[in-house]
């Protein structure tokens, strides 16, 4: 017993040291395993479950949430010459431009408030933008259930000001569901505009108006170009996320609110075909690599993500 | 002062009044709507109305003998551990192998690794449910756990590796020059280094996972309900006051642990500098 353990301990540190000694040999390996974890996690859990979505669009799905194994383009027919797809990839697009266009002023006025403001609350306020990512979207979305019913503060606050004579209608309305999506997608211009604006000098402002730039010449040709990344990068989060977004049609918005990806939910989950929601998502995928391909003829795609972080 | 440089003066400062006053504007979006959620979970009428007329906790007492949202939390809880220290690690290795070692097609492969957080998480959703089904694999907590890893690994690697961006790597050279080997010189020099980094990560990787529904909606059964889950379905369903208790718990969660972590990481800063 005694002698068992006197052998342990004696091995144990030669051990240690051959395992050290594996590990400064194998240094070449060790370097290569490190950049392939993530890539595998990537690759197995995203990549390779893209491509069964790629094989089970070509099949077509049976009675039951059956799928018939035999390869036809019936799906791929069904979105071609179905028009009420067509409507909702439309009304997606459009979505994700409104929502952008009201988003990029409000964000930008806030990211460039943040990033200028030399008050001892700055620090504070940048934190109330970056909590926003922390709180659960589900609950940032159906908060304003009760601000926008007809009892809601919103309709008080109308009907006191006396714009309006009765309550109106913005809960469950495409109003509210931009309302609602803005709002939670107002991070994401913020910060990179902020990120940006925080680093611009001063000085090169004031050098415009030294030379007789008004205000809106400096900020025009001093302040918005340099920021130009930070403005790419909130735009491009602003229409993915907006033209993509699943709770907002379904928690806030109307009935004529079917946005892409609530509808190819309901097909996959509701109506069990999931053949053909493999189509919709990939003609979904399709047109984002689009997008993002147009972009990256702007901008740099993995700078554009890098900037959300702070 | 001429009167040209008053006169701008005055823009200047009207200039900034507006944007205050916009900027005050999205705030008032971004916090009410969260203000009106936890001052509701206090409401006595069914209906809440803002501000409330009475308040109570009986909302609270219901909700602590519901064991469905127990469960929920405490499900939402294990994945999200279990994924900031899954992403935390992956996302570190992997952000050393970035930095560290040349290999071909580098801007591609980091472009792959973003994919994640571009790919519309009710495509990740889909796409994982029909291949987990057709391997013949039945949903349970260890895809809540693998598939949250996922979500939030670019962001880990991403904080990690601009960390490592700024690391001196001649701090490294020098503990080897001294006689450390790889492992004490990565024990002793780069772990403290980029620990701050890894947390953050971390913590990320913590609220992410506790706060996503679209993708996790495919993943969850009944017994590993999710917290988003179940906010979700009854807000579709029946608004009960105790939703409402729910979500200021996980406002209160979401907020605090990410503090608490940024303190920890504070303070390891300031241990290392």
């Amino acid at each position: 017993m005694s002698n068992e353990t006197a052998s342990t301990t004696a091995e144990a540190p030669n051990r240690i040291d051959s395992i050290r000694q594996r590990l400064m040999e194998s240094e070449r390996f060790g370097y290569l395993l490190s950049p392939g974890s993530g890539l595998l996690w990537v690759l197995l859990f995203l990549f390779l479950p893209m491509t069964v979505i790629v094989a089970f669009s070509l099949f077509r799905a049976g009675e039951f949430g059956t799928i018939i194994y035999e390869p036809t383009l019936e799906n791929y027919r069904r979105f071609v010459n179905g028009s009420v797809y067509h409507r909702v990839i439309a009304r997606s697009l459009l979505i994700g431009v409104v929502t952008t266009l009201i988003v990029l002023p409000f964000g930008y006025t806030l990211g460039y408030f943040l990033g200028r403001s030399k008050s001892r609350w700055t620090p504070i306020l940048l934190g109330l933008v970056v909590v926003q990512f922390w709180v659960p979207l589900v609950i940032r979305t159906y908060a304003w259930i009760p601000i926008l019913g007809r009892q809601g503060i919103f309709n008080d606050f109308l009907l006191w000001l006396g714009v309006v004579g009765q309550p109106v209608e913005i809960l469950y309305t495409t109003h509210g569901m931009i309302l609602g999506l803005a709002v939670s997608i107002m991070p994401f211009m913020v910060l990179p505009v902020y990120s940006i604006v925080s680093t611009i000098d001063e000085e090169i402002i004031q050098a415009a108006k030294t030379l007789g730039a008004s205000d809106a010449r400096a900020f025009r040709e001093v302040t918005l170009p340099l920021s130009w990344p930070g403005v790419v990068s909130g735009i491009l989060f602003t229409f993915i996320l907006s033209a993509g977004s699943y709770l907002a049609p379904q928690l806030l918005g109307g009935t004529n609110d079917r946005l892409i990806a609530p509808v190819i939910e309901t097909v996959f989950s509701q109506d069990f075909n999931w053949p053909f929601a493999a189509t919709l998502s990939l003609v979904y995928v399709a047109m984002i690599v689009g997008i993002l391909y147009l972009f990256s003829r702007k901008a740099d795609i993995e700078e554009a993500l890098e900037g959300t972080q702070l | 002062m001429s009167i040209r440089k008053y006169v701008s003066d005055v823009e200047t400062n009207w200039n900034w009044h507006g944007i205050r006053l916009i900027s005050a504007l999205v705030y008032l979006t971004m916090i009410l709507p969260l203000i009106v959620v936890v001052v509701n979970s206090f409401s006595a009428q069914r209906i809440a109305t803002f501000p409330p007329r009475g308040l109570t906790l009986d909302w609270y007492v219901e909700f602590f003998r519901d064991d469905m949202f127990l469960s929920a939390v405490w499900v939402s809880t294990q994945v999200g551990i279990a994924a900031a220290i899954l992403a935390g690690a992956i996302g570190t290795l992997t952000a050393m192998g970035f930095v560290r070692k040349p290999f071909p097609m580098k801007k591609a492969l980091s472009i792959a690794l973003l994919t994640p957080m571009i790919v519309p998480p009710v495509i990740v959703g889909i796409a994982a449910t029909s291949f987990f089904a057709e391997i013949g694999l039945d949903r349970n907590i260890w895809w809540l756990i693998v598939m949250h890893t996922l979500l939030a690994l670019p962001y880990a690697f991403l904080i990690v590796r601009s960390r490592l961006y700024l690391f001196d790597e001649t701090l490294e050279d020098a503990a080897m020059t001294l006689g450390a080997d790889r492992l004490v010189t990565f024990r002793e020099i780069t772990l403290p280094q980029v620990a701050p980094a890894i947390v953050t990560a971390m913590v990320l990787s913590f609220v992410i996972s506790f706060g996503e529904f679209t993708a996790s909606q495919f993943w969850v059964q009944r017994e590993t309900t999710t917290v988003p889950v179940v906010i979700y379905s009854m807000v579709r369903t029946t608004i009960t006051p105790k939703v409402n208790v729910l979500a200021t718990l996980v406002l209160v969660i979401t907020i605090v642990v990410p503090i608490v972590g940024l303190a920890i990481q504070r303070w390891l800063t300031n241990n290392t500098n």
